[in-house]
């Protein structure tokens, strides 16, 4: 069900609920909503008009074939690229092209999913440093309160055995946990989890679920995306299906499970 | 119960991380006593070394030598602020040396304003010049900023050039200056101790700065810029601070330094590419990402080649090419040798090498503190071409 391009840009509070019909959406419509979101690049036409909202407390799956645009939309939507056109709101307030750390700062953190741990520092600094105030003349990290709470954060991922350990010795698994620690130790309202399951072993996926399962009863909202579609199906509670820059369908796991012209696109008719 | 675990296992791991720290402090204390202590022995002529051969005379000409070193240290430290910490490699640190420096020297020789009063108007005017050169880094990322820091001291020396009249071109300004609180060659203890408190100040702010949050958002910078602003830090405020820091500083040694009996406001003296490349090369010489290893370099690379230039001793006959030579005739030359010599046998730098060398000595057995390839941040250097090369590969989150 593609979208078509040129809809209405707003749309009162009284727009209706997030369905594949209503491509247009509000600031209210969710506690993180885009509307019409376009990001080009030169020519290309990565993300394309594309519209979604996250509601309060849900897990809401992302998916879509590597070069959909996931990534991309990902970036807009945290600040890390400008968007061409469109609109993002958060919690109710327009954050279209806000700076990625003011982003964080209003409660909207992010992993990468090509993890970046800053290589020169232990677990503990690596998630230290996320509650470091920005501010030039701070020295709440010499009183050694900070380091607490990290190693707090640390335990809460399942790296309490890795506390002092650098970022180059542990496996796969562990990066995807430092990252989420350090997502976490911001404080977050919302949390969007680039690409967790890639790369990751059956054992593995099922224990970052159910950390994130729990994160999510603790009151954290959150995104997941991937193209890893058994690991996530499980996982969420809805999902948008993203294929060449737009939106493809969406709804709950088994709707999507049965939708033929996303099995046709690109999982080959099998799930 | 299980937050106890792990603030115990911070407490317990943090003794055991640090046993070295003690040694470094009493070494540094000892150190800073000697340079303290420098000038009573001047008043004594005390030589050291082996007689006949080469004898260091500690007197008031060496003392004014390392007045001179002790403020290319700053110098270098304010290079090791911004560079070694945040990774913007400043290729073209002389220009806050020189905007400092010619500032004061010019309110001092053209208005008569006192040295008291126009160095910090030097200062000011450094920082101004952090801000426009720091500006450009909130676009530009590693290898593009370091090639503005580049152009910049060479428009700086084209615009001397094209106002002669006040700048005095490449030849600089002549006469000097006056000297800082009138001390000239004559009261050469006090024109040394003005320059070692100074250092020493200097020193401890930069080690506050860089030990506080701000010196860990600016290591983190270094690695990955991102990743700074994905928790919620705006890296350019970093970065901008890191430079006007920088520039003051820098500004303020270039600005005493031309206050100093030996000191003159020239280009070759100040920002020219030979000073650029030398406040590198001091910095990553004495360890770079350390500020107690820029100090340590900047004396050395400050004082070695004055020290080979009173040389006199001859080289052997037998050696090619130089055999016959005085070593000061070529004592620049002997000097890069060196430098050479110690950039390859320890690239992490001096001062790392000594802290290590003593901990290994006394038996610390940390496997993963005296492995250099283990990912610790030996070689800062290395580290910031990694980001480099990676950066101009592009962005790889796509």
């Amino acid at each position: 069900m593609s979208s078509e391009p040129e809809q209405g840009t707003t749309a009162g509070p009284d727009a209706t609920d997030a369905t594949p019909q209503t491509e247009s959406y509000g600031p209210d419509d969710g506690i993180l909503v885009a509307n019409n979101l376009r990001k080009e690049f030169g020519g290309l036409v990565a993300v394309e008009d594309f519209s979604f909202a996250v509601e309060e407390q849900e897990i809401l799956g992302f998916i879509g074939p590597n070069g959909a645009g996931k990534s991309t939309t990902f970036n807009c939507v945290t600040g890390f690229y400008e968007p061409t056109g469109g609109t993002v709101w958060y919690q109710g307030e327009e954050v279209t092209g806000k700076p990625s750390y003011e982003m964080v700062n209003a409660g909207l953190a992010r992993t990468f999913q090509h993890f970046r741990p800053l290589h020169d520092r232990s677990v503990v600094d690596n998630v230290a440093l996320a509650l470091v105030e920005d501010s030039l003349f701070s020295f709440s990290g010499l009183r050694g309160g900070t380091k607490e709470r990290a190693a707090q954060l640390c335990e809460r991922v399942g790296l309490a055995d890795d506390l002092h350990r650098l970022p180059d010795e542990l496996p796969h698994a562990g990066l995807l946990r430092l990252e989420l620690a350090r997502a976490l130790a911001t404080d977050p309202t919302l949390l969007l989890v680039d690409e967790p399951f890639a790369g990751l072993a059956g054992s593995e996926v099922e224990r970052i679920s159910t950390l994130i399962r729990e994160l999510r009863e603790e009151g954290l909202t959150l995104v997941v995306v991937d193209h890893n579609m058994r690991g996530l199906l499980s996982l969420i509670d809805r999902a948008v299906v993203i294929n060449f820059g737009s939106k493809l369908a969406e709804g709950t796991p088994e709707e999507i499970r049965n939708n033929e012209e996303v099995q046709r696109a690109y999982l080959g008719g099998d799930l | 119960m299980s937050e106890d675990t792990a603030s115990g296992r911070i407490t317990e791991e943090s003794d055991r991380s640090f046993p070295g720290v003690p040694v470094r402090y009493i070494v540094g204390a000892l150190g800073l006593l000697v340079l303290a202590a420098l000038p009573v022995m001047a008043d004594m002529e005390l030589g050291l070394g082996v007689p006949g051969v080469f004898v260091l005379v500690i007197d008031e000409l060496f003392l004014l030598d390392l007045t001179v070193a002790l403020y290319f240290g700053m110098f270098a430290m304010s290079w090791d602020t911004v560079s070694g910490y945040t990774g913007q490699i400043s290729f073209g640190h002389g220009l806050f040396f020189a905007v400092g420096a010619y500032t004061s020297a010019l309110l001092n020789l053209g208005h008569g304003f006192d040295p008291i009063l126009s160095i910090p108007v030097g200062v000011v005017l450094a920082a101004v010049a952090g801000i426009i050169i720091g500006v450009p880094a909130l676009r530009l990322r590693g290898p593009y900023l370091s090639l503005v820091t580049l152009v910049a001291p060479i428009i700086l020396l084209n615009l001397f050039i094209f106002r002669s009249d006040i700048f005095g071109g490449e030849l600089g300004l002549s006469p000097g200056p006056e000297n800082f609180l009138g001390y000239g060659v004559g009261q050469a203890s006090m024109v040394y101790y003005v320059a070692l408190a100074l250092f020493v100040f200097i020193m401890a702010v930069l080690l506050l700065v860089t030990r506080s949050d701000a010196g860990r958002v600016f290591t983190a910078i270094r690695e990955d810029e991102d990743a700074v602003a994905s928790v919620g830090l705006n890296p350019a405020k970093f970065k901008i601070f890191a430079f006007v820091l920088s520039a003051a500083i820098g500004g303020l040694a270039g600005a005493m330094y031309v206050h100093t009996p030996r000191g003159g406001a020239t280009y070759s003296e100040l920002f020219s590419t030979t000073v650029n490349v030398e406040v590198i090369i001091a910095a990553v010489l004495g360890g770079m990402g350390t500020i107690v290893g820029a100090a340590i370099g900047g004396i050395f690379v400050g004082l070695v080649p004055k020290l080979l230039d009173e040389l006199a001793v001859e080289i052997p006959g037998f050696v090619p090419v130089f055999g016959g030579t005085s070593v000061s005739e070529i004592d620049f030359l002997i000097f890069a040798v060196i430098t050479l010599f110690l950039l390859y046998v320890l690239p992490g730098g001096i001062l790392r090498a000594v802290i290590h060398g003593g901990q290994r000595a006394r038996g610390w057995r940390r496997g993963d503190e005296v492995a250099t390839d283990g990912g610790r941040p030996q070689r800062v250097i290395t580290r910031v071409v990694g980001r480099w090369r990676e950066q101009l590969r592009g962005d790889d989150d796509e």
